[in-house]
């Protein structure tokens, strides 16, 4: 009789782990299968690679802002630099061929991104003003780079570059590739690499992080020199996919973008993370958006939604880790 | 000797260029450097301005911040122009503003896109594109491209903006009536923004398993709903309809991928806003609503018009 008590409870506790755990894995679940309910469309095929698609963007920035923010850091330039990135591989595409404009465009922005981690990494300063600071000061240089003007690809069909966007890859859509790619490599680097326990430890706790060893400045700057990367990834598919560029393509991306991360439970103090749980927040984000849609919502309700399921998801998290649904000063 | 004659010349020139009656006209623009259309506009005002004699001008940006603009139009009434012109970053709340300038005695025109009904008794005239004929005009191309049959989507501007809400209301009052067979499933908003209309489109295609077809609130728009239904396979049966023809509209209609198009040059929209103020100083009769023409473009004249520059 005790014995069968005490495996309840046992049940009871494990359950609690798996949530506090898996939360976001279960919400995604959940959320699928409420869609799948609400519109006969949703579960196609068809609709489910139109999401992944439409989520690679923003996903594959969001890999690289879960390594900085793990890294105890906020990147809020990464809309601006993918705007920059963007408009400046479309432009270069017709100018100087789609191989070299690509590799202008990566030095560029990790360029842009070595100019913040170093001012983020050696000369200390909070991230949060210095990305903040860089969000406005590359949309400048976006506005004085085109002069205000859209820039186009002009020979669309006849180029390569056309893969990055609109290809596939043994069936499977290119940008779905890219992204879902660059989120195992990364995990595997975070989880499997000393250099990812690195980026754990000076996250989690920068001052033993330093007795120990490590170069807390070098492994902070190496950080957005990932987030400037994936944005970089994330321009190639924004580029081949629109074949043209607008200066603001990528204004308020930074939100969406940190959305999906805090969704997938990173702390935004740094130290603890997954780019695997990440991509569920992306998708979940992604997920929300396409029904809303499907259902007959103009898009614009889905900042409304999306606000009310991270406030939601924050609190659980809190929750979950306090054991008890509300707290009160005292 | 020639030292002289050369002065005696220069101190005769001096009383014509006196005499020239020279104006100052200042401008505060809603957003440059957002869109091509209003960059081209900018470079376009400025090179009339230097083109006409004794035309000097103040060319302000209010950067799409309502309160910037007010503060620039409040700085060229102390200024003393002789007429602002004015491109709103927000219909309703540059109204106090431009009532001001009223008082002061500069009169204002408004170019482009309308202000709220409640300021029309101070403004001079409105110098721009009649939106609502140019959704009108679309309406009837889609009517003939479709043969006054169909399913289509629509893919608005962005919400709350005049110039969108103008096109859309003259689209589907047009299409209501004078093709009762074309029936618009759904409308959403692009934003002026063609990677937005591109997934708004790829939304569209799997809802939708007919579209016959698609009208975007301008080209930019227009061409991300092409790629998605190119990318979709399914642009061949697909009649797209756009407005302010864009340099890739353009060319896609080149191509024959796109039907048709309304020709709006932010070059004649700059000159037609400095030609009304121009009018409104000498006090010349200025229409009120001083539209500039905005035709139909479609594969079959296309040829008429030079391709956009932006």
């Amino acid at each position: 009789m005790a014995t069968d008590i005490k495996t309840a409870a046992d049940h009871g506790a494990q359950l609690k782990a798996l949530l506090a755990q898996q939360g976001i894995l279960i919400a995604f679940i959940v959320f699928t299968i409420g869609f799948a309910f609400s519109s006969d469309r949703f579960m196609s095929a068809d609709n489910l690679m139109t999401v992944l698609r439409q989520a690679a963007i923003i996903g594959t920035i969001a890999v690289g802002v879960t390594v900085v923010v793990i890294g105890g850091n906020l990147d809020l330039s990464v809309g601006s630099l993918l705007s920059f990135a963007t408009v400046l591989v479309v432009d270069l595409h017709d100018k100087i061929g789609p191989a070299p404009a690509m590799l202008v465009m990566f030095v560029a922005t990790m360029g842009i991104g070595a100019i913040t981690g170093f001012l983020v990494g050696y000369l200390r300063l909070n991230s949060l003003i210095v990305t903040l600071g860089m969000l406005s000061a590359i949309q400048g240089i976006v506005l004085i780079y085109t002069g205000g003007q859209n820039v186009d690809i002009r020979e669309q069909d006849g180029t390569w570059f056309a893969v990055f966007g609109r290809g596939y890859v043994f069936g499977i859509a290119t940008p779905i590739v890219i992204f879902l790619g660059l989120a195992i490599l990364m995990e595997i680097v975070l989880r499997r690499t000393s250099y990812g326990r690195k980026v754990f430890a000076v996250g989690g706790n920068p001052t033993a992080a330093v007795f120990s060893g490590i170069n807390r400045s070098r492994m902070v700057f190496t950080t957005y020199l990932i987030s400037a990367f994936a944005v970089g990834c994330a321009a190639v598919i924004m580029g081949s996919r629109v074949m043209g560029s607008q200066n603001n393509v990528g204004q308020g991306y930074e939100l969406l973008v940190l959305a999906g991360v805090i969704l997938g439970g990173t702390s935004l103090l740094g130290g603890s993370g997954s780019v695997l749980k990440t991509v569920l927040g992306v998708l979940i984000l992604a997920i929300i958006q396409n029904a809303l849609i499907l259902m007959g919502y103009p898009y614009y309700t889905q900042w409304l939604v999306t606000w009310v399921v991270i406030i939601l998801a924050v609190w659980l998290d809190v929750a979950s880790k306090r054991g008890r649904l509300f707290t009160t000063f005292n | 000797m020639r030292g002289l004659m050369t002065a005696t010349a220069i101190v005769a020139l001096l009383p014509a260029a006196a005499l020239a009656q020279s104006v100052t006209i200042g401008i505060t623009q809603n957003n440059v450097g957002v869109d091509s259309y209003q960059t081209t506009y900018e470079q376009a005002f400025m090179a009339y301005a230097e083109e006409l004699d004794g035309v000097e001008t103040v060319v302000l940006d209010a950067g799409g911040d309502v309160a910037r603009q007010i503060g620039q139009i409040q700085d060229l009434i102390q200024q003393q122009v002789d007429a602002i012109i004015i491109w709103p970053t927000q219909g309703q709340a540059v109204v106090p503003a431009v009532r001001q300038a009223h008082m002061a005695g500069i009169p204002v025109v408004i170019t482009n896109s309308q202000i709220a009904e409640e300021g029309f008794e101070f403004i001079a005239s409105f110098s721009g594109p009649d939106n609502i004929t140019q959704g009108q005009y679309s309406a009837e191309m889609m009517c003939e491209a479709l043969d006054g049959e169909g399913q289509i989507v629509q893919i608005s501007g962005q919400p709350g903006y005049t110039t969108a809400m103008e096109r859309q209301s003259g689209f589907e009052e047009r299409l209501a009536e004078a093709c009762p067979g074309v029936e618009i499933m759904e409308t959403q908003p692009g934003d002026w923004n063609r990677e937005r209309a591109q997934r708004v489109m790829e939304n569209f295609l799997t809802k939708y398993d007919q579209i016959d077809g698609v009208y975007s609130g301008d080209d930019n728009m227009g061409v991300g709903a092409l790629n998605a239904a190119k990318a979709a396979g399914r642009a061949e049966g697909i009649a797209f309809i756009g407005a302010t023809n864009f340099a890739v509209g353009y060319e896609a209609m080149e191509r024959g991928e796109y039907w048709g198009s309304v020709y709006q040059s932010p070059v004649e929209d700059a000159r037609n806003a400095l030609d009304t103020a121009l009018a409104v100083i000498r006090g010349e009769d200025v229409p009120f609503l001083n539209y500039f023409d905005t035709p139909k473009i479609t594969q079959a004249n296309m040829s008429e018009y030079t391709k956009p520059v932006f």
